[in-house]
Parts: structure tokens; C-alpha cells; sequence
């Protein structure tokens, strides 16, 4: 912004960066508190914490120590949910992403006069709490319902869905769809359509311009939506209680526990920083991959 | 036929005092506790107001800094004033303050109860804040909530409470009705009665629908030996760690708050070989997967609190429970006052009042848990005294044992989360 305004060839020139840097920093004071006090700050607590041990009545006491994170590391078992939660949210990911990408595409490209109409079916579930759209489907996948249904149909009365790790992965990708959807109807809606038709005109079929017009195209959206979805996929805790009937043991899960039923927050802490690095390696491999990926078709293309 | 989802959140709403359950307060219920120095600042503006109105009223003295200068005011007007105002002198000193803050389970006390206290002793604001788990309380003690009165933990955790310096010791003389059941008297918590009056009771054992089980269920060896055989993937457990590992060591006959490392790895052996079998664990909603004419799971290692519920329903009304024969867990929810409790006037008449024969009853008949009051059994409902599941006989009272809080054993949360990890398969 600043950059865009300063022409050093006048006095008043002068004037107006001054004034316009200290608009810049006023600007971004807020969001910089937020972004200190909100995230930078209990990010620190939570290291700081992490090396600390656990109060004889519980909570933290300062201290040096690697001991949680040894423990953590050397213990198989205590791992596990770290890797649960990585295929959890790595299979919920995807999920949003085969049911969100022909939904946005639909929506930006075909619904015509509708488009504001679906884009607000799409929000309307979020005004109700997450909790109590999550038990409702236990009604839905309930032996009563779908779970019965399916049972009666293969022949098995033993079958349910609730309970299964499937019944997780469908709460996660119903529970986070929108946030996928979101930003890849952006992207679609900005598209030039003649670029598509372009494509059909020089030939390709209509695999080739999905993969090689529109596929490119919707990518940042993609990426947005992906990261957006497998974030929060990560530290889910309530739907594998509620859906899973704490079957399938969550890092989120691991963390409650930690915190509530031991209050060992040291350890719950150590858990939250190794949540964080797998989350991160994690998203930069995946940018990195999907980033490499584009540069080479690019230059495809040229 | 279908269970609407209408029903569910009303039974997850209406479940008295969701034990230990986090699910339901933090969505349902509402963690909206708000935070008492906000409600006491509120409550001071109005009785400001009402001082107004009415100079000669009698007039709590207010902690609020805000409004200190005019609560001062109206404390010295007060020392001139009181005689004429209507007293509430209660033992053996001061007026009660118009005001009570309390922190407890949700749906702990009976309205009623509450309205004939108020009206008593001229209380006119009892503001009544909830948590969902003990550990909510702590933490929230913890990080310098103050303005509290009485709070309602639960046994294991005075002593944390205590040497934290959160709470502060019991002046018994201002509680005239203090009368207890010689088992909820020195208990290993509080082994002097300085710090705790006791205010319900309850047990962890065996739910059983027993028109389905047909087999006996009387110990945790069957229970045990039923998970493993007949009715595996059709038992839930509670998610509590230290109610589910009373079963392993009642069994190998040692007490339930063993940190022993040989006991233990027996413990884990044996959880590990149940994990396969259980079909949820949940505490906040267990009762609707025991429910209907076509359960889920048919038995439950659990508390009482579902029962009242489901024994109304004519679906369900065949549900069970079993104090099992080897020893279990009791659990006992006290009173506690807060260190520097702006209101301890009005503390220690609710203390009192709490603890009349006939109030206490109704608080029973309200919670349906049990009280460890005898004079207070008279005006209990007679089906709920003579439910073995909620008074126990003295046979199975004398193997009941207080848990302490082993929350700091690193084997046991090792043991509860390999379980955890186990149980999906």
C-alpha cells in the first residue's frame, strides 16, 4: 500500500507516506493484538508449559524437564492417537473434497438464478449448534433408521454405523464440509467459462479440460479448503465421542484427557506442541506437493 | 417408534448432575457460568437501586470496587438502620447478606428449596452458576475466580481444594442441624469435619436390562465374565478412568485406589483383554444406548442417575442395578465454602437450612440421590428409600470404599490410554 502511493519527487510527497504508514499501523494494530494476544501468546504458554511438570493437586509447576516429551516419544501406545488422528483427517480431507468440489462446481457454474439460494441451504446448518447437529445423526444412523435399514437389507442385525470409524469420518465431512466449499465456489465463480470452451474447441475431452483448465484453476481454492478442513479435523474431539462412541481415540480426545481426568497440563501440553509440528509438517508437505505440481504443468504448458 | 432427537436432548438435559460429563455442560447445559465478580457487581447496582427507594432498608455491605463508595454510605446507614429493618440474625452472628453466590452441579438443589430460603431469610439474590465437572471448579479456582460462596465439589477433591487455599474451615456452631450418618463422618477427605459437609451420595456399579440378561448379575467377576462371553459389544462404560478401574482391582481383590505398579500391570492385562468387547464408552449418553425395546447395549458399568428416568419409561422399566458383591466405589458431593465468601452470613444459614429434616427430604426426592442425613429419611419418598440402588443395606455399605484423588499416577493414565486406543478395535 505504501508502496503504491509514495512519489518521492515532492515535499507533500513526503507528507503523505508519513501519514500514510502511520494509517498502515493503525490499520494493522487490531489484528496484530489479536493475532499476539490470541495466538502468539498461548502458543508461548503452551511451550513454556510443556517443559513444566504436573502440581502434586494437579495443573502446571514450572520446571525444565523433556521428561513429557520422552514419555510421549518412547510410549507406542501414547502415540497411537497422533496417528488416528492423522488418517482420520487425512480420509475426512479427502472426503470434503470428492462430495465439496462437484458441489461448488454445480453451484458456481450451473445453478443460475438459484446460486444465492443454495449458497444459503449450504450456511443455514451452521446457525445451529455443532453439538445438536451432531446428535442428530444418531437418529439418522440410528438402528432405528439408516443403521437398521443397511442391517435389515445385507441380513446382518449386528451391523450398526455408529460407533465404526466410518460414522467419524462421515461426522467430519459433514460437520466441515462448507468451510471446503467455500473457497473453491470462489475460485469456480471467478473462472473465465470461455477458457473451458477454448479447451472443448481445441479438442480435449472432457477429462482433459477438467484436469488441465479447471482443475488448475480451482487449486488455490482447493488448497484454502483443504487446509481450512484438515486443521480442525485434527483436534476434533466431539464427534468420535459423540459418533464414534469414543471407539476411535482422538489427539483431541488424548488432550481432554490429559487435561481433565489427570490434569496433568505439562503433558497435555507436550501433546498440543507435537500436535502442532505433525500439523505442521504436515500442511507444508502437502503445499509444497501441490505447489511443485503446478510449476511443472505450467511450464507444460508453455 | 423412532427416538426423535427432541427426546434425546431433553433426557441430556434433564439428567440430573450429568456426573463428570463434559459433552453435555459444554454444549447443552451451557458453560455460561458467569463469572461472579460480573454478577456482583449487577447484583450491588440493584441493591443500590432498591436503597434508594427505600433509605431506611437494611442493605448488604457490597464488594464491588465500583460502587464502593456508595455501598460504604450505605453500610453506615445500615449500623443505624438494622434495628429497625426486619432481622435475619442467624447464629450466633451478624445479619444475612441479601445475597448468595453459588458454584455447583447443574440441577443440584430443588427450586423449591431455593424459593423457601430466599423467602426465609431475605435473601434476594441466589445466583446459582454451574460446572460440569469437578475439574471445571479447580480450574476455575485456579485461575482466580472469586466471589463465591459455596461451592459442591465432590469428596476426593477437598483436599486439593484445601491446600490450595481455596476454601476455608466450617464453623460448626453456626450450623445447629449438622446430623450425619457416622459413615460420612470422618471421612478419610476430611478425617476432622472441618472442611466438608456432607450432601449426597452415590455409587459406581452394574446397569443391567434385566429383560434381556437374564443371567444372575451380582458381582463384578460375572459382569466381567458376561462382557467377555454372551454379551460382548453390548456393554457400554462410563468414560471415567477412575470408576472403570475399580472393576479390575475389586477383582484381584485390592483397593481401588492402588498405585501399586504390580497391581496395575494385572489391571492393564485385564482391560486390554475387555477393550474388544465394549461397545462406547460415554458418560454423557449411555442412558439412551441402555434405552428403548431394542438396546444397544444391555449392560453398563455406570452410575444411578439414569435410573429414576428410565424406570418411568414402561420400555425400559426393566433396568437394573447391582452394588457388586466384591466392593465398589462411593462417592460423596459436600459442601464447601470458599476462602473469603463475600456472603458468610448468608452461607452458613443456607448451610443450616439446607440440612432441616423436611428440606432435606425434598432436596432427595428432587435428586434422587442419596443423603447421608437419617433425620432427613423420614420425608424421603418411600420408594426411593427403599431402593437398594440408592440407600444401600449396611451389608453393602460396609464394602464401599472412597476413591482419592490417584489422578497423579502416570501408569494409570498410561494404562487408561492404551485402553482407550484398544477399544476401537
Amino acid at each position: 500500500m505504501t508502496k503504491a502511493t509514495s512519489t518521492p519527487d515532492t515535499a507533500s510527497a513526503g507528507g503523505s507516506r508519513a501519514k500514510s504508514a502511520l494509517l498502515t499501523t493503525a490499520l494493522i494494530f487490531p489484528s496484530g493484538l489479536w493475532y499476539l494476544a490470541l495466538l502468539v501468546a498461548p502458543l508461548a504458554i503452551i511451550t513454556v508449559f510443556s517443559f513444566g511438570v504436573r502440581a502434586p493437586n494437579g495443573g502446571y509447576q514450572p520446571a525444565f524437564t523433556f521428561d513429557n516429551y520422552l514419555h510421549l516419544l518412547t510410549q507406542p501406545e501414547r502415540m497411537a492417537p497422533f496417528f488416528t488422528s492423522l488418517y482420520m483427517a487425512i480420509g475426512g480431507t479427502l472426503g470434503c473434497l470428492f462430495v465439496g468440489l462437484p458441489l461448488a462446481y454445480f453451484i458456481a457454474t450451473r445453478a443460475g438464478k438459484r446460486k444465492s439460494t443454495l449458497i444459503l441451504m449450504l450456511v443455514i446448518p451452521f446457525w445451529t449448534s455443532f453439538l445438536i447437529r451432531t446428535y442428530s445423526w444418531l437418529i439418522i444412523l440410528g438402528k432405528d433408521n439408516l443403521g437398521g435399514v443397511i442391517a435389515n437389507l445385507i441380513g446382518q442385525p449386528d451391523f450398526r454405523i455408529l460407533g465404526t470409524p466410518w460414522a467419524v469420518l462421515l461426522g467430519l465431512v459433514y460437520g466441515y464440509l462448507p468451510l471446503m466449499v467455500f473457497p473453491m465456489y470462489v475460485t469456480l465463480e471467478r473462472m473465465d467459462r470461455s477458457l473451458v470452451e477454448a479447451s472443448k474447441d481445441l479438442g480435449a475431452g472432457r477429462w482433459a479440460t477438467f484436469r488441465q483448465v479447471t482443475l488448475p484453476i480451482t487449486l488455490p481454492g482447493l488448497v484454502t479448503g483443504s487446509i481450512l478442513v484438515f486443521i480442525p479435523m485434527m483436534g476434533e474431539y466431539v464427534i468420535p465421542q459423540i459418533l464414534g462412541y469414543g471407539r476411535t481415540f482422538l489427539m483431541g480426545n488424548a488432550l481432554v484427557d490429559a487435561f481433565i481426568q489427570t490434569r496433568n497440563w505439562p503433558f497435555g501440553s507436550a501433546m498440543a506442541v507435537l500436535l502442532i509440528v505433525v500439523m505442521l509438517f504436515t500442511v507444508s508437505l502437502y503445499v509444497w506437493f501441490v505447489n511443485r505440481g503446478r510449476t511443472v504443468r505450467e511450464v507444460s504448458v508453455l | 417408534m423412532a427416538e426423535s432427537l427432541e427426546d434425546i436432548l431433553r433426557r441430556v438435559a434433564q439428567n440430573r448432575v450429568p456426573r463428570r460429563s463434559f459433552l453435555a455442560a459444554a454444549g447443552l447445559l451451557g458453560t455460561g457460568a458467569a463469572i461472579a465478580a460480573c454478577s456482583g457487581a449487577t447484583s450491588t447496582a440493584s441493591a443500590t437501586a432498591s436503597a434508594l427507594a427505600s433509605a431506611a432498608a437494611s442493605q448488604a455491605p457490597s464488594v464491588a470496587p465500583s460502587v464502593a463508595a456508595s455501598a460504604s454510605a450505605v453500610a453506615s446507614e445500615t449500623a443505624s438502620a438494622s434495628a429497625a429493618a426486619p432481622s435475619f440474625t442467624y447464629p450466633p452472628v451478624g445479619d444475612v447478606e441479601k445475597q448468595l453466590f453459588m458454584y455447583n452441579w447443574s440441577d443440584y438443589i430443588n427450586p423449591k428449596n431455593i424459593d423457601k430460603y430466599k423467602a426465609k431469610f431475605g435473601v434476594e439474590k441466589f445466583q446459582y452458576d454451574t460446572f460440569a465437572n469437578n475439574e471445571e471448579l479447580i480450574a476455575k479456582l485456579q485461575a482466580g475466580a472469586t466471589g463465591y460462596d459455596i461451592i459442591g465439589p465432590t469428596g476426593e477433591y477437598v483436599p486439593a481444594l484445601r491446600d490450595g487455599g481455596y476454601i476455608q474451615p466450617l464453623d460448626k456452631s453456626r450450623i445447629p442441624n449438622w446430623s450425619f450418618n457416622a459413615a460420612f463422618q470422618d471421612t478419610l477427605w476430611d478425617p476432622t469435619n472441618d472442611w466438608l459437609m456432607p450432601k449426597d451420595f452415590g455409587t459406581t456399579g452394574i446397569l443391567y436390562r434385566s429383560k434381556f440378561v437374564t443371567e444372575p448379575v451380582t458381582s463384578w467377576q460375572q459382569f466381567s465374565d458376561l462382557i467377555k462371553g454372551k454379551y460382548s459389544g453390548k456393554v457400554v462404560f462410563v468414560d471415567s478412568m477412575g470408576d472403570v478401574m475399580v472393576m479390575p482391582l475389586k477383582l484381584i481383590g485390592k483397593s481401588l485406589n492402588s498405585v501399586e505398579k504390580a497391581d496395575l500391570d494385572q489391571v492393564r492385562t485385564m482391560l486390554l483383554d475387555l477393550a474388544p468387547h465394549i461397545l462406547a464408552l460415554d458418560s454423557d449418553t449411555y442412558q439412551d444406548k441402555l434405552s428403548g425395546d431394542k438396546p444397544e447395549a444391555l449392560l453398563c458399568l455406570g452410575w444411578t442417575g439414569p435410573l429414576a428416568l428410565m424406570r418411568k419409561d414402561p420400555k425400559s422399566a426393566d433396568i437394573k442395578y447391582v452394588v457388586p458383591s466384591e466392593g465398589t466405589l462411593y462417592w460423596l458431593d459436600v459442601w464447601c465454602m470458599v476462602t473469603g465468601a463475600p456472603n458468610p452470613n448468608a452461607s452458613y444459614a443456607f448451610l443450616n437450612f439446607i440440612e432441616e429434616p423436611d428440606i432435606q427430604g425434598d432436596e432427595t426426592n428432587y435428586t434422587g440421590y442419596g443423603t447421608p442425613n437419617d433425620t432427613a429419611k423420614q420425608y424421603v419418598d418411600p420408594t426411593l428409600l427403599n431402593d437398594p440402588a440408592v440407600f444401600p443395606p449396611a451389608d453393602v455399605m460396609k464394602n464401599l470404599e472412597g476413591a482419592v484423588d490417584t489422578s497423579s499416577n502416570q501408569q494409570r493414565i498410561d494404562i487408561w490410554q492404551e485402553f482407550k486406543s484398544k477399544i476401537g478395535g
